[in-house]
């Protein structure tokens, strides 16, 4: 079975839906729980093709054509799973702030975030900080993660960071925030508690963030 | 300096900068000193004087000899959407269209209080902001998904078509050898464009899915380049041409080097050889984030002048002129978050870039990327006084 395990991984890795919706199915046919192959399989491929991304030897569109196969194995597992059996790995509202219009980063981190396990509640661009609290508070958010690609529209972060707190959500919603112009001594002082680079390092931060407040939503 | 000298740069002037013949000056030109469209008002507001809301007065007042784009002729970025008048720009001014001839009629789909959904002269759906209308938008929907809408696109796409060239060509073209101002013909690049033909992630996806549709793409930009060019050296003296390619974000190139060689070297390296064959080797190409993956391998295309040189993604022009002395040239790269922040910030900005950049070859300082509107006035004219101190200038009148 690790031999099917790590041919799935694999496919992933190497962006093959075609291959991995065949393999999946394959496996469960077998007999494999579908958790099994979700954890075993498409996980490790994903995590694979993120380490390689960090290395410097995969860029962007193998990115995307891996967290295509791996929701291509998703969707044959989703019928597979019974209510509670696929563990989210938290609740992330993310959008891009007030006066911004780019969508392109934030796209990109979604699409990792929810391939990654995260469900992701995207409030889309322009976001004002209203509009985040109101969403971290209906959806019981762990993560709120902004997006800016301009420095003017940097100040909207803090002020989301500050309505936040005034709304009493700040103890229990981390905020993540990337972006072009945005650094990790930014995040340090606006009170950011993560800082992500590319969409990948916004899924490794995610999960740690995750990790800091006491786990993921099992 | 004298007002003649702002209006009419010597053009041998700047091409020695660009080769590295004038060690130690520090060029200031307008192509370098670019902004929004929102930082003359934001200045003037601060008390700067209003004559700054026109390009050629914002030149004068800092005066910044004008480096001329040859936007006259439709091979880049397609300029129809400029309008003259910088006060009364309408929909779709700032959105990038790329250079199809005949554009693409303009429609307003639906709006509300805050956002305007409109098509481009490009062929996009984009949805603007109605507080900031000259902000990039948000895409909604690209011309190009696949080789149907692909084929009827790049009838758009011809370099012969007569309404991509002054109405009066022989006319333009004496004029234009008449002046003594650096001359740049702007060229489409084989991957910015095509962004804005599919929208990055279908062009990402495109280069697994279907690369045959992504060459085919970048042939027909080759096509439309190489037809403007031969008309272009052949009649006008060009100074330098320029690529706008926005091909990488804040932590490097949106595709792998490996990708870059198979697709794009063999198209450049056909673009710079003619070039030099005609005595063009002063080839400036437009991309933000970090480029510094990119860099070696224009190089080796004969694209020796990049700009912007964003510093928040990292970019390092010092290391790289280490690596290629003078046969680098250098536009922009100073940090935009210190000419935000303090006078101090700048000095220090400045003061461990531009000296040792301007000894060792080219190098034309400036914000690394358009001056946004939360610059503050009085700091960039402090960074302009500065450089123009480096030099042995005056101060620019208060």
């Amino acid at each position: 079975m690790q031999d099917e395990l790590r041919t799935v991984a694999q496919a992933v890795t190497e962006g093959d839906d075609t291959k991995v919706v065949a393999l999946v199915s394959e496996a469960l046919e077998e007999g494999t729980p579908a958790s099994v192959v979700l954890q075993d399989g498409l996980v490790p491929g994903l995590q694979t093709l993120g380490e390689r991304f960090k290395d410097g030897t995969v860029f962007l569109p193998e990115v995307l054509i891996a967290c295509r196969a791996m929701n291509a194995g998703v969707d044959v597992l989703k019928p597979h799973f019974s209510l509670g059996d696929r563990p989210s790995k938290g609740i992330v509202v993310l959008g891009t702030v007030e006066g911004d219009m780019h969508d392109i980063g934030k796209n990109l981190v979604k699409l990792m975030l929810e391939s990654s396990g995260f469900d992701v509640e995207d409030l889309g661009t322009d976001v004002p900080s209203e509009d985040f609290v109101a969403a971290a508070r209906d959806t019981r958010a762990d993560v709120v993660a902004m997006s800016a690609l301009l420095t003017i529209t940097m100040s909207s972060m803090s002020d989301t960071v500050r309505s936040l707190e005034d709304a009493g959500l700040r103890d229990s919603v981390k905020v993540l925030i990337g972006g072009a112009p945005v650094t990790r001594e930014f995040a340090d002082e606006i009170g950011a508690d993560g800082f992500a680079e590319d969409c990948v390092s916004a899924v490794d931060e995610a999960a740690r963030l995750m990790q800091n407040r006491g786990g993921a939503n099992d | 300096m004298t007002s003649d000298e702002v209006k009419m740069p010597n053009r041998d002037a700047f091409l020695e900068f660009c080769r590295g013949k004038r060690l130690g000056e520090v060029p200031l030109y307008s192509w370098f000193h670019k902004y929004w469209a929102e930082t003359p008002a934001a200045w003037i507001e601060q008390g700067a004087p209003k004559e700054i809301a026109t390009g050629e007065g914002f030149r004068a007042y800092f005066q910044l000899p004008h480096a001329h784009g040859l936007e006259e002729v439709i091979s880049e970025v397609n300029r129809a959407d400029v309008k003259a008048d910088s006060t009364a720009q309408g929909p779709g001014m700032f959105h990038i269209t790329p250079p199809v001839v005949p554009v693409f009629p303009l429609k307003v789909i639906r709006e509300d209080e805050k956002h305007r959904v409109e098509t481009t002269y490009g062929g996009c759906t984009v949805e603007v902001s109605k507080a900031h209308p000259w902000r990039m938008p948000k895409y909604l929907e690209y011309p190009v998904r696949d080789w149907t809408t692909w084929k009827e696109y790049k009838k758009r796409l011809d370099p012969y078509t007569p309404e991509r060239w002054p109405k009066d060509w022989p006319a333009f073209a004496e004029k234009k050898n008449a002046e003594d101002s650096p001359t740049i013909l702007l060229m489409a690049g084989f991957f910015g464009v095509l962004r804005e033909w599919c929208g990055l992630e279908r062009l990402l996806y495109l280069f697994h899915d279907d690369p045959r549709l992504v060459e085919d793409m970048m042939d027909q930009v080759l096509y439309l380049i190489m037809g403007v060019a031969r008309r272009v050296v052949r009649d006008l003296r060009i100074d330098a041409i320029r690529f706008w390619e926005d091909m990488a974000y804040r932590s490097g190139p949106l595709i792998s080097p490996s990708m870059v060689r198979r697709f794009m070297v063999p198209r450049y390296k056909q673009v710079t050889q003619f070039l030099r064959q005609n005595g063009i080797d002063v080839i400036h190409l437009d991309s933000d984030g970090n480029v510094m993956k990119l860099v070696p391998i224009w190089m080796e295309c004969g694209i020796n002048f990049p700009w912007p040189f964003e510093v928040a993604a990292g970019n390092d022009m010092l290391l790289l002129r280490n690596l290629y002395g003078a046969d680098i040239v250098f536009g922009g790269g100073i940090d935009k978050r210190c000419l935000i922040k303090s006078k101090d910030a700048i000095r220090e900005e400045v003061m461990a870039k531009v000296p040792p950049l301007v000894k060792t070859g080219g190098y034309f300082p400036g914000c690394d990327h358009t001056i946004p509107p939360d610059v503050p006035f009085e700091h960039y004219k402090y960074f302009v006084n500065l450089l123009r101190e480096l030099n042995g200038q005056d101060k620019l009148p208060d």
